[in-house]
């Protein structure tokens, strides 16, 4: 039996009588991508956003490294380890692709308050970054504006972001939406590297990627978890195959 | 951008120029002039890093202001009468020393910024225009029914505060403390804006949620800014006072606030150098415009209106593309 890593009980979350997330109880493993699929409107997106402590939740408890961390803010949680994308992509538009990657890592390195010198010569915070565009293939464009990026480049930019944390466990929202053959390939091999050092917990519609990815895959339905299983045994599970999969698969 | 670096330069060269000549033609009126421009610029760019910068639209920077304007105009006051301020805890008859008003001038306004950041900045939006707006009109109310001061009616100095060896009462000398002033700030803010800090500051007017997801306190790092802002704008209250030798509760009311934000905005938001633009056209207009009609502020609106529809970005990024084209 693998150590957990994140470890959720019974999370809720409703807005008046419409439950979002029900009861869910899910868990992640050292060296795993552990993978969430369900329709749209299953509570995929707000179960991430419970877990990282922008939704507010209203019973259960979500322990990171043996450490609780059910009460801590948004800010407190990503500084102790929890990095994410967002479904939509979010960046700071104006910013270069590298300065994007510099502001993710000004927590790590303790520089946020560094107020009289230049940010542009901290020669160690660039090389960094240089070093995260390479794994995401964006080296050449590192000096374009954010907001000048193509859709595809953008979601690459997201994980860049979340790479540049270094942090305990990875939620990726759809990060490979809208992303070509090439991009969704480079995006596998990355995760596929990345997992033994942070694990994710991975959202995402793209079914070949969550197949030939995941160690294990949850399926979300109206706010609950139908199904917990390996590839294999969620591709064969009746109940999967009737609320998301089908049966052409 | 370069473009924009060498007309920067330009005006720090007419801000030597015309205080210089208006000396050697004997027409202080001129240096005087400038001086306010210097003063109101300084105001402006305090604005302008909580505003322009970091995207905290404060509609009460006038408390700052006249706080800096207060505190110097009643240490001066208590000086120059020999009258004791306090006599517990401790014994004070206030200073006319600008080395002495100056820092308290600083520490008061930071602290007043520091008390009405952590409430407002709480909100968002539209409610933090108003309560910072709430507060600076609190601080009007304050100084119009407070009688020891002048209340409505306001606050003279006779003399303007001194510094050790140099005389203060001479205009270009009085200029040159301000211009000291206003190049200081503004390396402060230069230095500021490119520093990790202003990285976090620029990406939070963008994207606050981002900036929060990568482990960044936003509360604290606005909350930092908006301290250096109004202390800034504090002390272009206090050069304000000892210009005039006068003070009274008008530079609290939400006029002045709106006044420093037409500057930052004429100017151009986000540029260094912008809101010193934005007090020397809000200036001459004044002068130009004021003398030939009681509503000249009539023409500033207008000129306001079809900035913000036409340019947006401020006279300097109309002088960029006017020098890009010409080459």
């Amino acid at each position: 039996m693998k150590n957990k890593i994140l470890d959720i009980k019974n999370l809720s979350k409703s807005y008046g009588a419409f439950k979002v997330t029900d009861e869910i109880t899910i868990d992640l493993h050292f060296d795993e991508i552990h993978a969430l699929i369900g329709p749209n409107g299953a509570g995929k997106s707000t179960l991430i956003k419970q877990i990282v402590g922008s939704v507010k939740h209203d019973i259960g408890s979500i322990i990171l490294d043996q450490e609780d961390i059910t009460d801590l803010t948004d800010v407190e949680r990503a500084k102790i380890g929890i990095s994410r994308t967002f479904q939509v992509s979010s960046i700071i538009p104006q910013f270069s692709a590298i300065d994007n990657i510099v502001l993710s890592l000004l927590d790590k390195s303790n520089k946020t308050f560094q107020m009289f010198k230049s940010v542009r010569n901290n020669k160690g915070l660039y090389s960094n970054a240089n070093k995260i565009l390479k794994e995401i293939e964006l080296s050449k464009k590192s000096d374009i504006s954010a907001s000048d990026l193509s859709h595809g480049d953008r979601r690459k930019l997201e994980v860049g972001l979340a790479l540049a944390m270094d942090p305990k466990v990875f939620l990726f929202d759809e990060p490979m939406a809208g992303l070509d053959e090439s991009g969704t390939n480079m995006m596998i091999n990355l995760f596929k590297k990345i997992k033994s050092n942070s694990p994710i917990l991975l959202i995402e519609h793209d079914m070949d990627a969550v197949f030939a990815l995941a160690d294990r895959v949850s399926v979300i339905n109206y706010g609950k978890i139908v199904a917990t299983g390996t590839v294999d045994e969620i591709r064969k599970n009746e109940l999967v195959r009737d609320v998301y999969l089908g049966y052409e698969i | 951008m370069i473009v924009e670096k060498i007309f920067n330069k330009w005006i720090l060269v007419f801000l030597f120029l015309i205080p210089v000549l208006g000396f050697i033609f004997e027409e202080p009126y001129y240096i005087t002039l400038t001086t306010k421009v210097v003063i109101l610029g300084i105001a402006g760019i305090g604005l302008n890093l909580a505003l322009g910068y970091c995207g905290l639209i404060s509609f009460g920077h006038a408390a700052f202001f006249g706080l800096g304007g207060y505190v110097t105009g009643i240490l001066s006051f208590h000086a120059l009468n020999s009258e004791l301020m306090f006599s517990w805890p401790f014994v004070t008859s206030g200073s006319s020393n600008m080395l002495v008003i100056w820092p308290i001038v600083i520490l008061s306004s930071a602290f007043l910024a520091l008390i009405i950041g952590l409430l407002s900045l709480r909100t968002t939006g539209v409610y933090f225009i108003m309560i910072t707006l709430a507060f600076a009109q609190m601080l009007y109310f304050f100084a119009i029914s407070w009688p020891s001061y002048g209340g409505e009616d306001g606050l003279s100095i006779y003399m303007r505060n001194s510094l050790p060896m140099v005389n203060t009462m001479d205009p270009l000398t009085f200029y040159f403390i301000c211009l000291f002033w206003l190049l200081l700030v503004i390396f402060i803010s230069a230095k500021l804006i490119n520093s990790s800090f202003g990285m976090v500051f620029q990406a939070i007017k963008q994207n606050e949620e981002r900036v929060k997801s990568v482990g960044i306190e936003t509360f604290k790092v606005k909350l930092l800014v908006f301290v250096i802002s109004g202390t800034i704008t504090g002390l272009a209250g206090s050069l304000y006072t000892d210009l005039n030798r006068f003070i009274s509760p008008s530079v609290l009311n939400w006029q002045m606030s709106g006044e420093i934000m037409v500057f930052v905005i004429l100017g151009g938001i986000a540029r260094l150098y912008g809101p010193l633009v934005g007090a020397a056209f809000f200036i001459v207009l004044e002068q130009t415009l004021g003398s030939y009609t009681e509503n000249w502020q009539f023409w500033l609106g207008l000129i306001l209106i079809l900035e913000i529809l036409y340019v947006r970005t401020g006279i300097l990024s109309l002088f960029e593309k006017k020098l890009k084209y010409e080459k």
